[in-house]
């Protein structure tokens, strides 16, 4: 029977359950959002990379990682002076990189590390990397601390293994980049088929996520 | 060799050389030529490409000249893989 006791008491039941079903539904999908936020922090990033002590080459001073670029994003690759066209391709790639986060706000910086200590001296690295970016450091060291870093860096380096002074030789490497974020961690790494843009995208996202977190 | 040798190209002197590389290149291209190993050992087989060659070999140091040589020979061997298994998945 029909009466506008029962009409109202079912429409307040009626409103009553969706109001529950939809404060529901957001406190679901708001504990999905965390979750997934912490999966991937869960899955965890390589071990690569790692802090290192080598010498700048602009000023021939100690260069170590955990005071110079903490706070600070910034991309390493592995290579030589003596290298005949991938290494500048690369470098002249990651400047353009550079550039593009620059204008972004975002500032990268850049970072050349000999696997060729034995050729590549101080002055030689500091002129090899004028040439493709001002904010370009380059780093040198010695047979030791080179080979330890880029150990860290699980970077295949190969020389001759008897070479005489003066004697012109190639070494050979891995080809990546290495993103590395302001605590010193391992973010990514691009290799030689990749573009600028797609690189210098791949490290705006990488950018916002990190600042992201870092507000919650 | 003295001191000279172990100071890298600048990016003069890299675009100067892959340029002569290129032309060399270019000119065995057009002789069919793959290896250019083979115009070290038979040089009547490139008469015309060997002035280009020797400009190549003098703006690039040694060990790039090898390298790019081996490259070439990669490169094409790899082009070549390419376009079969292309053909190959054609039919």
């Amino acid at each position: 029977v029909f009466n506008w006791k029962s009409a109202a008491l079912f429409l307040g039941t009626g409103a009553g359950l969706l109001l529950y079903f939809r404060s529901e539904k957001e406190r679901v999908e708001k504990l999905r959002e965390e979750k997934s936020k912490e999966t991937v922090k869960a899955y965890g990033k390589p071990k690569i990379g790692g802090p290192f002590n080598l010498i700048n080459a602009e000023n021939g001073q100690r260069f170590d990682s955990t005071k110079e670029l903490s706070g600070k994003f910034y991309m390493v690759y592995f290579g030589f002076t003596h290298c005949p066209d991938i290494c500048p391709e690369e470098l002249d790639k990651m400047a353009e990189v550079v550039d593009m986060a620059k204008e972004k706000k975002e500032p990268l910086v850049p970072v050349f590390i000999t696997c060729d200590p034995r050729r590549d001296s101080e002055e030689i690295v500091k002129e090899y990397v004028k040439d493709f970016h001002p904010d370009m450091i380059g780093l040198t060291g010695d047979q030791d601390e080179i080979r330890k870093v880029a150990k860290s860096f699980r970077v295949y380096v190969s020389s001759p293994p008897s070479v005489e002074e003066g004697e012109d030789y190639l070494v050979d490497h891995s080809i990546f980049f290495y993103l590395m974020d302001p605590d010193g961690k391992f973010v990514d790494c691009y290799a030689k088929d990749t573009t600028a843009e797609e690189v210098a995208s791949s490290y705006e996202k990488y950018y916002k996520e990190y600042y992201n977190n870092q507000k919650k | 060799m003295t001191a000279e040798s172990t100071k890298p190209p600048t990016r003069q002197e890299r675009q100067h050389c892959w340029k002569l590389r290129d032309e060399y290149f270019a000119c065995l291209d057009r002789l069919t030529i793959v290896d250019p190993v083979i115009v070290e050992k038979e040089p009547e087989k490139a008469k015309e490409c060997l002035e280009k060659k020797s400009k190549y070999e003098d703006a690039c140091m040694a060990s790039w000249v090898e390298y790019f040589n081996k490259r070439r020979v990669l490169d094409v061997k790899q082009r070549e893989y390419l376009e079969f298994s292309k053909q190959q998945s054609g039919k």
